[in-house]
């Protein structure tokens, strides 16, 4: 569905893009993973037509993002960043016009408006200005906007930011729906939860490069990490620590506390804490700590993902 | 408190063009001003009237009076033929023509009334006020300078050999304290020329202004990310200005309009009669307004910008054009200078329908409409070019 070859872009002196490549399939849900700056918002401006790379290729339903871009623009949907409504127009006049520009008849423009006001529950406040909305509620309508063209793909960016829990949760649920009914869905996020719940797969972006791409679980197994179990003790001499330690063939002591690798946390845990009560250990606290996007990214970057 | 007046500090230098503005404006402004009501007194070569004179006595008389007005340091005269001068303050481009009629010379020996005329356009009253009064001192006192005074001691007149004081018995037609004033250009209707400067005026200074407001909205929309949306459909970038052409355009007009018939029923203007010139003016004045506040928002970076540069633009074109000042009261450079200004075209095209009565088809009237079209043409294609250039490029 897309096809994105050694996709370049610099402005000024700062390369946005630095040659990167995926694939995202029919029906996928593709989490664009990345901190702020890693080149999220120039891929997506690039496949939506409206930014030219500087160099590469991409290809959208077969359409060249370049050559055809209303081709492209016919079967994609974009829910931008930033709110980009109306604010003194109704939600029904906002999405009525937004409709408009992409040719949807007028009788069937109403009915899809009514249906996407009432699978994002803001029916019955269509014909109330913008401005009286909420956050969470304009988030919804800037969604509902890039829906109206029934279109095969949705780039959302970032489309949670700064939102109520409530909100948050009914735009899990549409997409979720939508994702179910067919829909390809390009997610870019910074939050790796939700990229964790809702992701096909996974490509992480960071300093213009895709730094690795898979499921979630390809992505697990790609790395070297292991899951670890982060024990601190109350008491314990340097010769009680040893013992554990040769125990344990895998570890790390730090400063207040021991770091234990593990392939099966389940298993190995309540072979740790007796190993420790048969060393006379006291344990004060202890962490799981699993494998997750967060510490991928800290693994392959060495930064945190919300930097 | 010192910490966020130092952060705003910093922010107001960091936009350059903003401190240049601030401080640009009151520069031009007070120059502008200065250069107008300043100049207004004085007697540089570059504030003379401009008298077209019309010499249809073709005497002795009649050429040494020329001569002598012509060595009068705040006219600049210009000799021409009578349907010549009159076709030129028709056209707007003269105020009055002086044209010594047949019968200077004879006038002038008998001490009789002196056939002098003064044809003017009305529209400008107040410079025709001025120039009465740099004639009249000259003109007064024209038969001692030019009759040959040994002659009149010869064989004077009846009144001046029995008086004891003989200049006091001049008989009053020889010293022609006023000429025959001719108004050139009549109106058909009951025109109020106050009232059709002020409304033509008025009406172009406070479009500017609201143009720029819609103008402000390519920014906002640049700023709110909407333009960026309009981008996403499957729509070409430049329809999104010429979107806002139409819309401006509409609400120039409708506002035009507005203005107009509110003159019209509050001040008894007549805008039924020259419907057709009226209207014509209307639409090439809203057009041409509308693209100025594309233009400038096409420029423009940011909405301070556009507030800046539209105050600046607005007030000098409109203080230039004649929105503010009455062109005629203005030094010659700058009166030459109003041609720059869009309000200027405007103004005269209104003037042109409401005191001038031209029709439609008038060339005076088609030319002053063809050059404010041109202007409006011309921004809104420097519009187009900024725009292609500042906005459909976003990320």
């Amino acid at each position: 569905m897309i096809e994105v070859k050694n996709l370049s872009k610099k402005y000024k002196n700062q390369e946005a893009l630095k040659g990167i490549s995926f694939t995202i399939n029919e029906g996928e849900f593709y989490g664009l993973l990345g901190p702020n700056g890693a080149g999220k918002s120039t891929t997506i401006s690039i496949l939506s037509t409206i930014t030219h790379a500087d160099g590469g290729t991409a290809t959208i339903g077969g359409f060249d993002v370049k050559k055809d871009t209303t081709a492209v623009k016919r079967i994609i949907g974009i829910v931008p960043q930033e709110i980009a409504l109306y604010e003194e127009l109704t939600a029904f006049e906002n999405l009525q016009f937004f409709g408009s520009l992409y040719q949807v008849p007028r009788s069937e423009l109403t009915t899809r408006i009514d249906e996407l006001l009432n699978l994002f529950g803001l029916f019955d406040r269509k014909n109330d200005r913008i401005a009286t909305y909420s956050g969470g509620m304009k988030r919804r309508i800037n969604i509902a906007a890039a829906l109206l063209h029934r279109p095969k793909i949705v780039f959302l960016d970032e489309p949670t930011v700064g939102i109520d829990p409530q909100s948050r949760n009914l735009i899990f649920e549409v997409l979720a729906k939508l994702h179910k009914e067919g829909l390809t869905i390009v997610y870019t996020t910074h939050y790796m939860e939700e990229a964790e719940r809702f992701c096909d797969r996974i490509g992480i972006i960071d300093e213009g490069k895709i730094i690795a791409e898979g499921t979630l679980q390809e992505l697990k197994s790609a790395g070297k990490m292991k899951e670890s179990i982060q024990v601190q003790f109350t008491n314990g001499d340097e010769a009680q620590l040893a013992a554990l330690n040769s125990f344990w063939n895998d570890s790390k002591q730090n400063e207040n506390s021991t770091l234990f690798y593990s392939e099966n946390v389940q298993a190995d845990l309540p072979k740790l804490i007796s190993k420790c009560n048969a060393l006379g250990l006291d344990i004060s606290q202890i962490d799981i700590q699993k494998i997750n996007l967060e510490s991928i990214f800290m693994d392959l970057t060495g930064k945190q993902l919300r930097d | 408190m010192i910490k966020i007046a130092l952060k705003d500090l910093r922010i107001f230098f960091k936009d350059k063009r903003l401190v240049l503005l601030t401080f640009t404006i009151p520069i031009a402004l007070i120059s502008l001003f200065a250069f107008a009501f300043g100049g207004m007194w004085t007697n540089d070569d570059d504030e003379k009237i401009t008298l077209l004179i019309s010499d249809l006595d073709h005497s002795e008389a009649s050429k040494k009076t020329i001569s002598l007005l012509d060595s009068l340091k705040g006219i600049e005269l210009i000799p021409s033929k009578l349907k010549e001068a009159q076709a030129a303050i028709r056209k707007g481009n003269e105020s009055f023509v002086l044209v010594i009629n047949q019968g200077f010379s004879e006038a002038m020996n008998s001490g009789t009334k002196l056939p002098l005329e003064l044809q003017y356009d009305q529209a400008n009253d107040m410079e025709v006020a001025i120039l009465q009064q740099s004639l009249l001192p000259t003109l007064s006192t024209l038969p001692f300078k030019l009759i040959d005074s040994s002659k009149m001691m010869a064989n004077p007149p009846r009144e001046m050999a029995n008086n004891p004081n003989p200049m006091h018995a001049l008989p009053p037609a020889a010293i022609p304290n006023d000429i025959k004033m001719t108004p050139l250009i009549i109106p058909t209707q009951d025109a109020n020329i106050g009232l059709i400067q002020a409304v033509a005026g008025t009406s172009v200074l406070m479009l500017l202004f609201s143009v720029v407001g819609f103008g402000m909205g390519l920014i906002d929309e640049r700023q709110e990310g909407t333009l960026k949306r309009l981008y996403y459909a499957p729509i070409n970038p430049i329809n999104v200005l010429y979107g806002k052409m139409i819309c401006v355009n509409i609400i120039s007009l409708m506002q035009m309009i507005v203005m107009f018939v509110f003159t019209s029923v509050a001040f008894g203007l007549d805008i039924i009669t020259p419907l057709p010139g009226l209207m014509v003016t209307i639409v090439a004045t809203s057009f041409t307004c509308s693209a100025f506040g594309l233009f400038l928002a096409s420029i423009a970076q940011s909405r301070q910008q556009v507030q800046g540069l539209s105050t600046l633009i607005i007030l000098v074109m409109s203080a230039l054009g004649g929105s503010m000042i009455p062109i005629f009261i203005m030094p010659a450079l700058m009166q030459k200078a109003a041609v720059i200004s869009l309000n200027y075209w405007s103004i005269q095209s209104f003037f042109d329908v409401f005191w001038r009565n031209l029709s439609v088809t008038n060339p005076t009237f088609l030319l002053h409409i063809g050059i404010l079209l041109l202007m409006g043409l011309v921004l809104n294609v420097i519009a187009i070019i900024f725009f292609k250039k500042n906005y459909t490029t976003l990320a």
